[in-house]
């Protein structure tokens, strides 16, 4: 019974790696855009498909396909972020709202008219059972979970020592004072923006394999799931939102389990609503904090 | 000291009620000139205005951006439905019933709602949305679930011993018709009201409006329960044109399209919605435009409104009504 | 000076934190009076209306309108219910109605006896309608606006804005205003109408007021009597003249 409940934290884990990777790209871009960013799930199915892509048709390698899903996705946001992104700094919540809203229609189906609305099938990937501390796991899992620490100790060392880190926690304190002290915060959005897609594509890329099945609208239910964790982590808040993305990922699993697997899904939105409507300051500190 | 606006040199002719008159007759003989699929399109474009014209006075008027419409079409499309196939109530039974569920639901959903931030308000009305797709999925004994309730029959009026089915496409064509345009008529009306010129303090500045007398929250829950209301007769309608209901009548795709049609037609005109309706939804139907070339056409709008077009038509609208009062 | 003052605060508190805006502040306008409000910049005389207008909650404090508690009461319900009004230091309108539709908007929410009556369409409420038209154009008249009103309110220069909210403030026969900073950013031309149109409120409707302002000149012009504040506290009161030669209050703005 234990090891049973101990099985699916661990599953829980796995799953809240992933939307971790997700959720702390969106909830950065929001620090520094102000904006939601409602497109933010097409940039993991956009990497899922680079990688989709490269393995079925270039027949390349898992790891290069990786490269490739991410590259690709860095292309898309470097267009998207030039041309949309930027323009959202400074204007009203709406106007971000919108504007992603609308990317995410084009790029969802656009995807779906030419690759198809039908599932694919995704080859590659780690899939072979390993053993660690007596649980047994695809490697993939592990290998998600591993990946996900490495991005959090990264973007922490990033966010405190880097020049860039620096700056962008001081686009996202006081975006007023930035361009007197000389930072370009057209830039800084821009290149957040683009390392916010860029992790979202990694974890669709590195989750791909353990889910399989790749079609044009996984990108929706990524953005309905990853909403939730930023709310609840704290808009902004880097770590808040590695804690919100874990509890998200246990929940569900337990759920998925005990409850019922057509639950699963709601689980993160249903507790946002409850949370919004009951305590609208959320559970972590709302102030944009990296 | 007064300026006489009559003192013209030449006699302007006001073309509008003309205008309303040709267009009026146009909208009764269009099943002698469009085939069966075109008025299918009018039909649906025509459904859509409903909850088109609610999120019109939510966030055209009121100024508050909401996706939840597809959540209130849904419970008057399941409202609707559910009452014709359990109960075989007549249409205008079901119909009034969607609304008025709709806009009673809206109620404990909007008082907590509204208390929220911009923001945390559009997130809110979305997750109605996806809660609401939740319940209609899971709640099987009411809904059955991903089965959709099917077979609801169409509209049908007794009065007395006679009855009357409106079963083909012509006739629906006229039903929607005559709702469309007592809903229009009913929008302009509240507009109109002193009640739509304070919903315009409200958007224009929240806080100078009540600091003259304007109870503010209790306005944007009354409109956020009104703009719910005309979603659910909306969905009723549908509901009974497709014969069909199920979990995916609450989805997001639904909610787009009606933001689309109000702000590309015109937030905060009543006939920039109209047009907005026949546009984006009845030239597409019409059209045939595959689903998703139409989602990537109402993206790239989106982005076209949000930056270049923030009024969306209603300019040109405005310029075309003034045409029509002075001729020019 | 008639008996009951028609406004009475007593021990009014606001804290931020460690910072105290206003620390227990007293003060009272009689009837038919315009008593002046002045201090240095951040005094607390911006939060202080704040709180006794509904627009902030108040640590402590009781505020009476006319002998009635409001304590509490919301911004829109001091407005409707109580009669008391105030404008905004930065001066606002609705920006997409024209000037006309501006000053309905202000009347209408002290006809309708309601929400709901808002929504009518009989001839009830085309009435009422008809008649806040008639005195917005009367203001309209007296404010000399009358070759744009019917100009969107946003495309207006700023004192002609000031003057709309001026005359907004004049649709419903109120019994109290409180101004901030009226003549703040106005051309020094102006500056004469609006304490013209003061005036005229005062001695003609009977309006009484309370005026944070300073135009030291424009203060000791119309108003009977002065408060000042200090650090949030209540330095001194009293008349004009009184208050000019006050040592304190010289200090206050001078030193320090």
């Amino acid at each position: 019974m234990l090891t049973m409940i101990a099985e699916q934290i661990v599953n829980g884990i796995v799953s809240g790696s992933v939307y971790a990777i997700v959720a702390v790209g969106m909830t950065m871009i929001f620090g520094v855009l102000r904006a939601i960013n409602f497109a933010h799930g097409e940039y993991y199915m956009l990497g899922t498909f680079g990688a989709w892509f490269a393995i079925e048709y270039l027949e390349l390698p898992y790891p290069v396909a990786i490269v490739i899903g991410v590259a690709a996705t860095a292309v898309i946001a470097v267009v998207v972020g030039q041309f949309v992104m930027q323009r959202i700094v400074g204007a009203p919540p709406e106007t971000g709202v919108l504007a992603t809203l609308g990317i995410a229609l084009v790029l969802q189906n656009t995807v779906i008219l030419v690759f198809g609305g039908g599932y694919k099938f995704f080859s590659g990937g780690y899939i072979e059972p390993v053993s660690i501390f007596g649980f047994t796991l695809a490697e993939q899992r592990v290998l998600i979970i591993i990946v996900c620490m490495l991005v959090f100790v990264g973007l922490e060392l990033m966010v405190t020592y880097s020049r860039f880190g620096k700056a962008m926690r001081a686009v996202s304190q006081n975006i007023e004072c930035c361009a007197v002290v000389g930072i370009d915060v057209p830039q800084v959005a821009l290149r957040t923006f683009i390392l916010g897609a860029c992790l979202a594509a990694l974890s669709g890329v590195l989750t791909a394999p353990v889910n399989v099945s790749v079609y044009g609208g996984m990108g929706e239910i990524i953005t309905f799931k990853t909403l939730p964790v930023i709310i609840m982590g704290g808009l902004g808040n880097v770590r808040g939102t590695f804690f919100a993305a874990m509890i998200l990922g246990i929940a569900e699993s337990l759920v998925a389990t005990y409850v019922g697997l057509q639950f699963r899904d709601t689980v993160g939105f249903a507790t946002l609503m409850l949370v919004l409507m009951w305590r609208p300051h959320g559970l972590f500190s709302m102030q944009a904090r990296f | 000291m007064s300026s006489n606006d009559l003192s013209l040199p030449a006699p302007r002719r006001d073309l509008r009620v003309l205008f309303g008159v040709a267009l009026a007759a146009a909208a009764c003989i269009a099943p002698l000139f469009l085939g069966n699929y075109g008025l299918h399109a009018l039909i649906i474009a025509l459904i859509f205005l409903l909850p088109a014209h609610g999120l019109n006075l939510l966030v055209g008027y009121t100024g508050l951006l909401s996706l939840a419409q597809a959540a209130f079409f849904g419970i008057g499309a399941y409202t609707s439905g559910l009452m014709a196939v359990r109960f075989g109530t007549p249409f205008y039974l079901n119909f009034l019933a969607a609304g008025l569920l709709a806009g009673a639901v809206a109620l404990p959903l909007g008082i907590p709602a509204l208390r929220l931030r911009a923001t945390s308000f559009v997130m809110c009305t979305l997750g109605f949305v996806i809660i609401g797709q939740a319940i209609a999925k899971n709640w099987i004994g009411l809904t059955r679930g991903d089965m959709g309730l099917s077979g609801i029959p169409k509209p049908y009026f007794a009065l007395g011993p006679a009855s009357f089915t409106v079963s083909g496409t012509v006739s629906f064509y006229y039903l929607v018709l005559a709702i469309a345009v007592i809903a229009t008529v009913a929008v302009y009306l509240i507009v109109r009201s002193a009640a739509g010129r304070n919903m315009i303090a409200i958007r224009e500045n929240e806080t100078l409006a009540e600091s003259v007398g304007i109870p503010t929250w209790r306005y944007k829950l009354v409109v956020f329960m009104i703009s719910a209301a005309f979603a659910g007769l909306g969905g009723s309608i549908y509901a009974h044109y497709l014969t069909v209901v199920s979990p995916l009548t609450f989805q997001m795709y639904y909610s787009t399209t009606m933001l689309i049609i109000v702000l590309g037609g015109g937030a905060g005109t009543i006939s920039g919605v109209v047009f907005g309706s026949l546009l984006f939804v009845g030239l597409s139907e019409a059209l045939r435009i595959a689903p998703e070339v139409r989602m990537i056409a109402y993206g790239l709008c989106l982005l076209a409104l949000v930056f270049w077009f923030p009024k969306g038509f209603a300019p040109l609208m405005d310029r075309f009504w003034s045409f029509l009062k002075e001729r020019k | 000076m008639t008996g009951l003052p028609i406004l009475e605060i007593s021990g009014l508190h606001k804290a931020y934190g460690a910072v105290c805006a206003v620390d227990n502040v007293s003060l009272h306008v009689d009837r038919g009076e315009i008593c002046g409000l002045i201090g240095p910049n951040g005094s607390g005389k911006s939060t202080f209306f704040d709180c006794a207008t509904g627009l902030t909650r108040p640590n402590a404090g009781t505020v009476k309108l006319d002998g009635q508690d409001i304590t509490g009461w919301s911004l829109n319900r001091i407005a409707r219910e109580g009669r008391m009004l105030r404008s905004f230091q930065k001066t606002v309108v609705f920006g997409a109605l024209d000037v006309e539709e501006n000053l309905v908007i202000a009347g209408q929410m002290f006809t309708f006896p309601g929400l709901w009556s808002t929504f009518g369409i009989g001839a009830a409420a085309r009435d009422r309608v008809v008649a806040l038209r008639e005195r917005a154009r009367e203001l309209i008249k007296i404010a000399g606006l009358w070759e744009v009103r019917h100009q969107p309110a946003g495309k207006l220069s700023g004192g002609q804005q000031k003057l709309i909210q001026f005359a907004s403030m004049l649709m419903p026969e109120p019994k109290l205003i409180l101004l901030d900073e009226p003549m703040a950013g106005i051309n020094p031309k102006l500056i004469e109408r609006v304490v013209e149109s003061i005036r005229l409120a005062n001695e003609k409707f009977g309006v009484s007021f309370l005026v944070i302002e300073h135009n030291i000149d424009v203060v000791t012009d119309i108003c009977e009597r002065i408060v000042v504040l200090d650090q949030g506290r209540k330095l001194a009161e009293g008349t004009p003249d009184e208050i000019v030669h006050n040592q304190a209050v010289r200090e206050a703005y001078l030193g320090g």
